[in-house]
């Protein structure tokens, strides 16, 4: 019977970096999947971490740490996942998004992030092929605003671990975690390629399909599949030459904020908030929107209709520019947008990393580096405390 | 087929990935079609695997000694083929 001294479920941006972490901690460890690695939401979603789009305070926090991270390891590792600090623009539309936008601003610069105004003059300096209608931008220099693979990423954390004594069981199901009778502990876990695998310890890191995970031993674990589209350009000149996305983002991200945008109902309807990026490979990446639709993960006409619409608002040159492609994905959703980062109260030797919706890329260093430490008994790096999966229980 | 197979050889032209690269791919834990794309880019250019695809099955099933129905195919997405953004937001016109 193999032994582990940990186990880790899901391989995708949360599930590699934690296994990562765990092996660096010198853990014998083990990753489980279903599938392939970044086979679910990590290969379905856009390249970018910011800290623009996190709130004021800890969120940002964490966002910088993780980017910070993020360069430490494109040094360190041999894998490489494509890491581009690129700096974004955040487009407001109109005068009154600028100054929700300015507001945001203010906010983090008092916590010391370089952020900055830039008006539609300079605007179109830095983005020459933008609308020139445009009321200007909230500007992230590439020190908060990077891009990565980000299933490179995954493979990344794998090959990397790999070095490490991590082994890797992809297309692997489980049927069953055994618990102990009597201290309701994490025993062994019953696998149809490995057969019975023992060990005292899981992470759960299976994102939108962690309740599935979490139902075998009767936990309820409250993530949701959230729908979001993007659309693949032809390999083309550089379009963009940062990360863009308009400040109306944030209102599909965090339903409390509310900006009236003068779209049509379609872009309405669909929640439609437009994005764009370039790929190393210089197609250019175009979204986006969050939609509900269980784990259906069907390209919409509708929506990419609508996301055309929108992004021609914004790159009108795109209406020449031809599309090769489109795709959609899950991402975890969590009814108050935190992750569930947090050992289990009711099961010793149980752990959750997931519910990251559309962070997960950006927060897989930093998440990955909690999880070691919280499993390790020493004291994380950042009070995670609000992560706890308690909340839900209580 | 194999003795016709040199690594050198460019399977996917649109981004010019070669045999060498596939097997490098499947070496890497590649299983299916969608692996191999993910991990070197095969079929993940203009003709979205049209010209390769087939190609990337027989390799796979030459290399792991599996079935071609076990290595899959890429995930069906519009468009079916390129159509510029324009387009896409207004629909086709008659």
């Amino acid at each position: 019977m193999k032994e582990f001294d940990i186990v880790v479920i899901g391989a995708g941006a949360i599930g590699t970096s934690v296994a990562y972490h765990l092996a660096l901690k010198g853990l014998k460890t083990a990753l489980i999947e279903k599938g392939d690695i970044a086979h679910g939401s990590s290969s379905h979603c856009d390249a970018v971490s910011l800290i623009c789009d996190k709130l004021p305070g800890i969120d940002t926090a964490m966002g910088q740490a993780s980017i910070d991270y993020y360069g430490e390891l494109d040094k360190k590792f041999n894998y490489d996942f494509e890491y581009d600090p690129k700096g974004c623009l955040y487009v407001c539309e109109t005068e009154p998004e600028f100054e929700a936008a300015s507001e945001y601003m203010e906010r983090q610069r008092a916590d010391g992030y370089d952020l900055r105004m830039v008006r539609s003059e300079e605007l179109c300096k830095m983005e020459p092929h933008i609308a020139n209608d445009l009321a200007g931008a909230l500007y992230t220099p590439p020190s908060g605003a990077i891009a990565v693979s980000p299933y490179k990423v995954c493979y990344a954390f794998v090959e990397e671990g790999k070095k490490l004594g991590l082994e890797v069981f992809t297309y692997t199901n489980i049927n069953k975690i055994n618990l102990d009778e009597k201290t309701n502990a994490v025993v062994s876990i019953d696998t149809d390629t490995q057969g019975t695998i023992k060990t005292r310890r899981i992470v759960n890191c299976a994102g939108a399909w962690a309740p599935e995970v979490g139902k075998l031993t009767g936990l309820n674990i409250p993530i949701s599949p959230r729908k979001g589209t993007n659309l693949v350009s032809e390999q083309t000149e550089r379009l963009c030459n940062h990360k863009i996305l308009e400040y109306g983002y944030m209102m599909s991200k965090f339903d409390s904020i509310h900006f009236k945008r003068k779209v049509s109902p379609l872009v309405e309807k669909q929640n439609i908030a437009f994005n764009l990026e370039y790929t190393k490979a210089n197609n250019l990446l175009v979204g986006g929107n969050r939609l509900f639709r269980g784990f259906d993960i069907r390209s919409e006409i509708e929506t990419l209709k609508a996301i055309c619409e929108r992004a021609i608002r914004f790159y009108p040159e795109l209406e020449d520019i031809k599309c090769i492609r489109t795709y959609a994905g899950v991402r975890p959703f969590v009814i108050d947008h935190l992750p569930i980062v947090s050992d289990v109260d009711s099961i010793p030797g149980y752990y959750i990393a997931a519910g990251h919706e559309g962070d997960g890329i950006c927060f897989s260093p930093f998440t990955g580096k909690q999880v070691a430490q919280m499993v390790m008994g020493e004291g994380t790096d950042f009070d995670i405390s609000r992560l706890d999966f308690a909340r839900f229980t209580k | 087929m194999e003795e016709f197979l040199t690594d050198d050889m460019i399977v996917c032209r649109c981004e010019e990935i070669t045999v060498g690269e596939i097997k490098e791919a499947i070496k890497q834990g590649a299983k299916d079609v969608i692996g191999v794309k993910r991990r070197v880019r095969a079929g993940m250019g203009l003709c979205q695997g049209r010209t390769c695809e087939k190609m990337v099955q027989q390799i796979l099933c030459q290399e792991l000694g599996v079935a071609p129905s076990e290595v899959g195919s890429s995930s069906p997405r519009p468009p079916v083929r390129p159509i510029s953004f324009g387009e896409l937001a207004r629909g086709v016109v008659e």
